[in-house]
């Protein structure tokens, strides 16, 4: 399966981070993930924060959920509802965060 | 036009392009860089998303007011006081489809398109946050 790999006894899958405005400053602005599958967007939103811990109160509230602030698209697609933390995420998949807009 | 550029734009020609037999009102809207005591500002998009939701809001004002052009070109980049930031130019063939439509269309933009700006004063910056934060 592409993007998948055995690591111990854990699937590890990589997916394509890419971040936008004040995410971009805290964590990079495209770069590669390894996460454990099955992942979600809380897992993915979990390991990019474990890269800034400064920057993980930017993407998580203190119970661990994303923040509502905080949008999300997976392959281009918006992530919303009240299901969105637990949407899958699957190997080479593109995730993309960013806050608000504010163009115009 | 639908585009999102670092280059700024001729309104007068674009207005010009827009004038069409079945035109009977054109309306602009011009976003410009505030002076509000900074140097510049930086703009930066997601634009293959961007580009691809203008198109988007485009649709919607076509079907939602009838509107029969619609052209919106919005700048990223390093932008000055006084620069340019986004034209939008709706056509239709009453005043009042395209009064609604330019309207809607910099409504929507503010809303969902996933676009930001970083304002630099002389010795500090900050994201301009979203009206809908």
């Amino acid at each position: 399966m592409p993007g998948v790999r055995e690591q111990g006894l854990n699937r590890v899958i990589t997916v394509h981070i890419r971040a936008f405005a004040r995410f971009r400053e805290l964590f990079g602005d495209r770069f590669d993930l390894k996460v454990e599958s099955p992942a979600t967007v809380r897992s993915v939103m979990h390991e990019i924060g474990r890269r800034n811990v400064q920057g993980i109160s930017e993407l998580l509230d203190h119970e661990g959920n994303v923040k509502k602030s905080v949008i999300i698209m997976v392959n281009r697609e918006r992530i919303s509802g009240e299901t969105r933390d637990d949407h899958p995420v699957s190997g080479e998949d593109e995730v993309a965060l960013y806050p608000p807009v504010a163009g115009g | 036009m639908i585009r999102i550029t670092r280059d700024d734009f001729d309104i007068s020609a674009l207005l010009e392009e827009a004038r069409g037999d079945e035109n009977g009102a054109i309306v602009s809207f011009v976003g410009i860089v505030r002076n509000d005591g900074i140097e510049r500002m930086e703009v930066e998009a997601f634009e293959e998303v961007a580009e691809q939701e203008l198109f988007r809001i485009r649709q919607e004002a076509i079907e939602k007011f009838g509107v029969t052009s619609v052209d919106i070109i919005h700048r990223v980049g390093s932008l000055a006081v006084g620069d340019r930031i986004v034209l939008i130019i709706v056509g239709a063939s009453h005043r009042k489809a395209a009064f609604l439509g330019c309207e809607y269309i910099i409504d929507r933009i503010k809303e969902s398109v996933p676009i930001w700006k970083k304002e630099y004063t002389a010795g500090d910056s900050r994201w301009v946050p979203g009206e809908h934060e």
